[in-house]
């Protein structure tokens, strides 16, 4: 037997905004029917008391909030389409986005996949309003209808390749979607199904049905199985599931908060009416539902009933479940029904009891059913083996079975058996160390405003409920990716997080620092730092907290040590001070460049570019393919022992003056050179310590800065020339050429292709001048984004930013200070996302961090609202469109120097009266303002243009600008990138035609 | 009353606030030597709820202890569906009501589950774990017991001390902040450690408190009464004694032989106490498990945070016996683990 888990949900119900505020609705028995909101219909226009022609007899139900409210820029929808859409559509939408990253899926992943949309509805309201007003039906009316539409906007936006239906069965239609969706999955036509039910009432014509047939309670209230139980009160609503096949659920680490083993649809055939519900059909839908599922009827612990409270329906529904349940009476099975707070939900209604007995399952707990204390003595319960819910019911530890049952009219009934989610497997605890536990926090939104706004959202979830800091950070990485801004932040500590999401929301300054909408990926260069940066105990706290860096530095220490004797990590794990003898500085160095660039690879950080300054070019040799590990571990070992072999006499000095100036002076000193020319102002003298003694005093007379730096030999001087023969003995055989570009900091410029770095060039590198001045103005000229520095301490990026780079250039470090660790490497992973890069998240975690946990999804603007003008008799629809006035007044920006910021955006920015008017165009058909616009808005991407809607505003500005004259659709295309585009178009047709206008 | 039904520790967690505040901290913040805490107390690092800086409280007892128990679910892979039952030990709730115990639930997402708050001193978390053992053993369910303090109260950061009263002053540099929690359940997952007996007995007829921390309201919130008092003689002259009494009685009970006996779990009162009662206690064979000396005295968190320690050394077989007094009105605690 194959089991369905349910891995994702959203909704929203009467009286509860979404999945959260609908189990805390059930848990305290809440009451979700009111008056009918004024924009429905008018509640005392058609009803009386006692009903009558074209009356209900109650002017109540279970109505959502705010139907009226969608972001329609999220989904890209321009205002005009929304205001046609159904607000069925609308909502599904929403909450198909919000369902699907409960699962812990980023909903843009799914582009493509075979994913399969199911979504039951018995209510075209909406439709009937609109498409009889016959002389406003426009192309957006025509696809904002329809049930098929329902599921097709959600397999259109989300790019759903699956199969794609809506189901109408009348008051069973959500549940039989989720049969068919289950069907689906277990056939292999998809890998993930969507189910949903939606029901959103604009029309009081059920409301006098109802009334009509005898079948509407005259408080607008459901009393299920209750002895006050005396008919029907409609309720609206939207749910959402997310399906998967349990097997890959569980394999791809997702939560589930219950399975469904199995469903049954079947119909009543010719029964005893069209419309009556059949006993015998509903007992064969329980039968073939248990037997699918292999239980029992004494196994089932509680039903969710379908539970209209008619007379009629009730009784059926219990004789049915009686004759099934009769036998286990000291045992009695729980029964109760959602509709006892909301009324019933119609299209919605299975989904609506879906969720409710996922969440128990989830939960351990089903919630009191609501009119159950007083039970319908006439049902004759006890003796047909139920009792109903009439306090919350606590599940036994393990599995629970649970039924769900949903009848059409017409008919079709449908029964699903659902069970509690499997356990985990129960693993031993793990201390974590210190500086382990966190990660990096993303987030990513469409704009600065819908940042803030979910930023919000995170925060006040974190509040709520405690979660593990790492899972969170894992999770959102996974989930919340795939806007153009990108948020992130290193967290280390689960309030501190919720504060500083807080914090950035309400400061832009914070969020310039953590977010960006970057245009395209990092180009990185790698500068591997040389010898003077070394420290004992250098990176001993990274190689404590990451696994990643200890791998990768655990394997240079192998590859050394055979070449050294002793061990590096050693060396550095007791903090010795030898590290500085440049016998131990080389090889330690060497190893560390090397793990520290191995493990930002492992991250996900690619080099483009490659440079090393001295030493640093061994590790740089590895990483660009042309050292093997152990080709450079015997190399720089030997360097170091033949370098610390030498006699002591050598000394280096810092000269603050260019190469130019210094070099007469030492034109005649055999002994000393120039070591290194690490900017325009700053050049490295090394080599006999007599000699450079005399030579200071000559630039010190020249008024020339200098320092002497602590060292134990002249580097790169001609002192090293005793040690030359037997390195390049060493290095005989040694001939690779580097994959990527390789800046030589020997030669001071990129290395040409197929240029070697060989024998006689590693022999040649002891002793030449380092020329990284030129070597990295050579790199910056290549254009890199960001330099990240390679080594236990910064250095070069100084240096870097000494050469005047680039504006918008970023330096950045993983270990920016001696105490630096994990958090920091974490710190710059978060630049790099924030800038565009795609890290390998993974790495940054422990295996036990890798864990879906649920986050708060996606919080959608409420700022636009769209609605029709509620129906009076014989009256005509109107489409309107209200925008909320944002709090601040003004729209949200992004400008393009990698900046979040807000600027007011405006009619200011179309000058002239060509832009006014191809901008007064693409408002009039989008149903934008002018306020909404700027000459960035992406007319496909932002605006929701489409060939209709394009059309359209083709034959609009043909009349706005007839100088122009007829423009056609391939001369149009190509412009349609911007709304600055567009116009630039346009003014320069207009131009043209005014030049041959003044020429005739 | 005869234990028969065995409950097991499935996961632990723990919670110690900020950065340790080590004697020199302490010593300048309070005004009182230095080398009198090294010598006296032998505690080298605490941790407290209140920025010591600042002296802004950061953390009440129910965020330490739903973090501990977050990291106790956490490690267990538990969601908050699965533990029925709630237990917690405090000799400082953050409220008389609403008990703490209540706010951690809230925190950790529990609902409709029996919940319990002991009102204790350092015998506490002992009397969580017997309530908890109990109700697993009786109900097959799965409980979080907790267990923590915090002095955030009485911790007046002011430069005067060296001239209060000894008996007030030992309790600044003896007392720390912290929480700890872990999950019991019937069958032996996770950890898998038995919780082979526990040992809860009041042995204070007639006996002065050793140790006193009255609560004030309107009434008498300006009372001059002394809010913490520690009679140090008494608990140097009787503790010993009793942690004596309830190893023996233990392992009497227990049938187990003192050489059998892997790890000790002594009580922590200080650096100094500890280390003569663990000599007077003369078990050599017995690994000693002591984390005051880090943690200070952090009241009902410290058996958590013993056990969270011995975890981690702790293999197949081995047996561990913990003992804990309280000295406010001489109760005897202690329990035994052996891991399966």
């Amino acid at each position: 037997m194959r089991e369905i888990a349910i891995v994702g949900l959203d909704c929203r119900f009467p009286g509860a905004a979404d999945a959260r505020a609908y189990w805390e609705l059930l848990m305290r028995s809440g009451d979700a029917v009111g008056r009918v909101p004024a924009d429905r219909w008018d509640g005392a226009e058609f009803s009386a008391p006692e009903g009558g022609d074209g009356r209900a007899n109650t002017d109540r139900g279970g109505f959502i909030d705010d139907p009226d409210v969608f972001d329609n820029e999220f989904f890209t929808i321009s205002p005009r389409e929304a205001a046609a859409m159904d607000p069925q559509q609308r909502l599904l939408l929403q909450c198909s986005w919000r369902a699907l990253e409960d699962a812990g899926i980023a909903p843009a992943s799914l582009a493509g996949s075979d994913t399969g949309v199911f979504v039951g509805i018995m209510g075209n309201e909406w439709a009937h309003r609109h498409l009889t007003d016959y002389d406003k039906i426009t192309a957006q009316v025509g696809s904002g209808n329809g049930y098929c539409m329902t599921a097709n906007r959600i397999s259109y936006h989300l790019d759903l390749k699956g199969p794609s239906l809506a189901v109408d069965t009348a008051c069973s239609s959500s549940l039989v979607a989720v049969h068919l969706a289950g069907n689906a999955l277990l056939s292999g036509e998809c890998d993930t199904a969507i189910a949903a039910g939606v029901n959103v009432t604009v029309s009081p014509a059920l409301n006098i049905f109802y009334t009509q047939a005898g079948l509407s309670a005259p408080d607008g209230r459901c009393k299920p199985f209750s002895a006050q139980a005396d008919g029907i009160g409609r309720g609206e609503g939207v749910g959402v599931v997310v399906l998967r096949r349990l097997e890959d659920a569980l394999a791809d680490g997702q939560q589930v908060y219950a399975v469904i083993r199995a469903t049954a649809v079947n119909q009543d055939g010719r029964s005893n009416g069209l419309t009556a519900p059949n006993r015998w059909a509903q007992q064969a839908v329980l039968e073939a539902a248990y037997r699918r599922a292999g239980v029992e009827p004494a196994e089932v612990v509680f039903t969710e009933g379908h539970g209209t409270g008619t007379e009629l329906g009730d009784m059926i529904e219990t004789k049915a479940l009686g004759a099934l349940h009769a036998t286990r009476a000291d045992k009695p099975m729980a029964l109760g029904s959602v509709k006892g707070n909301l009324g019933h939900t119609e299209g919605a209604a299975g989904v609506a009891g879906l969720i409710k007995v996922a969440l128990s399952l989830h939960n351990r707990v089903v919630p009191a059913s609501r009119f159950a204390v007083r039970e319908n003595p006439k049902l004759n319960l006890a003796a047909k083996g139920i009792k109903l819910i009439k306090a919350p019911l606590r599940l036994a530890a393990g599995t629970s079975v649970a039924g769900l049952s949903s009848f059409g009219m017409g008919g079709t009934n449908a029964h699903a058996v659902l069970a509690s989610a499997p356990p985990q497997a129960v693993r031993p605890a793990t201390v974590e160390a210190p500086g382990t536990a966190g990660g990096v926090f993303t987030l990513s939104a469409t704009t600065p405003e819908a940042l803030r706004r979910n930023l919000l959202a995170q925060a006040e979830e974190l509040d709520k409920r405690r979660v593990p800091l790492g899972r969170l950070c894992w999770t959102s990485n996974r989930v919340k990716t795939g806007h153009r801004i990108r948020f992130a932040l290193p967290a280390e500590d689960i309030s501190a997080l919720s504060a500083a999401l807080r914090a950035a929301a309400e400061d832009d300054d914070l969020l310039t620092r953590h977010a960006n909408r970057p245009t395209g990926r990092p180009k990185a260069a790698f500068l591997f730092a040389g010898q003077g940066v070394q420290s004992p105990g250098m990176t001993m706290r990274l190689y404590r907290e990451s696994a990643v860096y200890r791998r990768h530095l655990d394997a240079a220490d192998a590859a050394l040590r055979p070449h050294l004797g002793w061990s590096v990590v050693e060396l550095l794990t007791a903090e010795d001070q030898k590290v500085h003898r440049t016998g131990s500085a080389q090889p330690a160095l060497f190893a560390v460049g090397y793990a520290l660039a191995r493990t930002m690879e492992e991250f996900g950080v690619e080099p483009a570019l490659l440079l090393g300054h001295s030493v640093g070019e061994y590790a740089a040799a590895v990483v660009a393919d042309a050292l093997t590990l152990d080709e450079a571990a015997r190399l720089i070992a030997a360097r170091g022992r033949l370098m610390e072999a030498l006699p002591d006499g050598g000394g280096m000095l810092s000269v603050f003056a260019p190469e130019a100036e210094i070099l007469p002076l030492i034109h005649d000193e055999p002994l000393i050179g120039v070591a290194a020319v690490n900017g325009p102002r700053q050049t490295v003298l090394s080599g006999d310590l007599e000699v450079l003694d005399r030579v200071a005093l000559e630039l010190g007379e020249a008024d020339l800065d200098m320092r002497r730096l602590t060292v134990s030999h002249a580097f790169h001087s001609p002192l090293m020339q005793p040690m030359l023969a037997e390195f390049a003995e060493v290095a005989r055989g040694i001939a690779g050429v580097p994959r990527l570009p390789f800046y030589s900091t020997v030669r001071g410029r990129l290395l040409r292709p197929g240029e070697p770095l060989d024998a006689d060039y590693w022999t040649e590198h002891v002793s030449a001048a380092v020329r990284f001045a030129d070597a990295a103005e050579a790199l910056l000229a290549a254009g890199p984004t960001h330099v990240v520095e390679i080594g236990p301490q910064p250095v070069l990026g100084g240096l870097v930013r000494r050469l005047r780079p680039p504006a918008g250039l970023r330096t950045l470090h993983p270990l920016p200070t001696r105490e630096s660790g994990r958090p920091d490497l974490g710190a710059l992973l978060a630049q790099l996302y924030q800038d565009g890069l795609d890290p390998h998240w993974d790495a940054l975690y422990g295996e036990e961090q890798r864990t879906l946990t649920r986050l708060a999804p996606y919080a959608f603007s409420d700022a636009h609202r769209f609605w029709v003008k509620p129906p009076t008799r014989n009256g005509r629809s109107g489409l309107t469109v209200t925008t909320a006035e944002a709090a601040d007044g003004s729209g949200g920006q992004v400008d393009d120097d990698h900046v979040v910021r807000l600027a007011p955006a405006g009619r200011a920015a179309f000058r002239g009266r060509v832009a006014e008017k191809v901008a007064a165009a693409v408002a009039a058909v989008g149903g934008y303002s002018l306020d909404e616009l700027s000459l960035r808005s992406r007319l496909y991407e932002d605006l929701g243009f489409d060939s209709v809607t394009l059309m359209e505003l083709k034959k609009d500005l043909e009349k706005a600008l007839p100088e122009t004259g007829e423009v056609s659709v391939p001369e149009l295309i190509p412009v349609l990138g911007s709304l600055g585009e567009l116009i630039a178009f346009y003014e320069a047709r207009s131009d043209v035609a005014a030049d041959a206008a003044s020429l005739a | 009353m005869t234990q028969t039904q065995d409950a097991f520790l499935v996961s632990l967690g723990t919670a110690l606030p900020g950065d340790p505040v080590d004697n020199a901290q302490l010593a300048k913040a309070l005004g009182v030597s230095e080398e009198w805490i090294e010598v006296f107390i032998g505690t080298k690092t605490r941790y407290f709820a209140r920025d010591f800086a600042t002296g802004e409280v950061r953390w009440s007892l129910a965020d330490l202890a739903a973090s501990a128990g977050q990291r106790a679910l956490d490690a267990a892979g538990y969601g908050p569906a699965q533990i029925d039952f709630v237990v917690m030990g405090t000799a400082t709730p953050d409220t008389l009501m609403p008990a703490t115990v209540n706010h951690v639930a809230d925190q950790l997402g529990l609902d409709q589950v029996p919940t319990y708050q002991l009102q204790s001193g350092c015998a506490g978390a002992v009397q969580a774990l017997d309530l908890a053992r109990t109700l697993v053993a009786q109900t097959g369910g799965t409980g979080l017991v907790l267990g923590g303090d915090v002095c955030s109260k009485h911790l007046e950061l002011r430069e005067d001390l060296g001239e209060a009263a000894p008996s007030e002053l030992v309790n600044y540099v003896l007392f720390g902040d912290g929480a700890g929690a872990a999950v019991l359940g019937p069958e032996p997952v996770g950890e898998a450690v038995a919780v082979r007996r526990v040992l809860n007995r009041l042995t204070g007829l007639g006996r002065k408190p050793g140790q006193v921390i009255e609560w004030f309201g309107v009434a008498d919130r300006h009372s001059d009464k002394q809010a913490v008092h520690e009679d140090y003689k008494a608990i140097e002259e009787g503790v010993p004694v009793m942690a004596a009494e309830i190893l023996w009685e233990l392992l009497g009970e227990l049938g187990w032989e003192v050489n059998e006996l892997d790890y000790l779990l002594p009580p922590q009162l200080s650096g100094v106490m500890t280390s003569r009662i663990v000599a007077e206690l003369d078990v050599p064979g017995a690994t000693e498990i002591s984390c005051v000396a880090d943690t200070g005295n952090n009241g009902n968190a410290l058996p958590f945070l013993q056990t969270e320690k011995l975890l981690r050394q702790m293999t197949s077989g081995q047996r561990a016996l913990a003992v804990a007094v309280e000295s406010s009105k001489w109760i005897k605690a202690g329990f035994a683990l052996e891991k399966l």
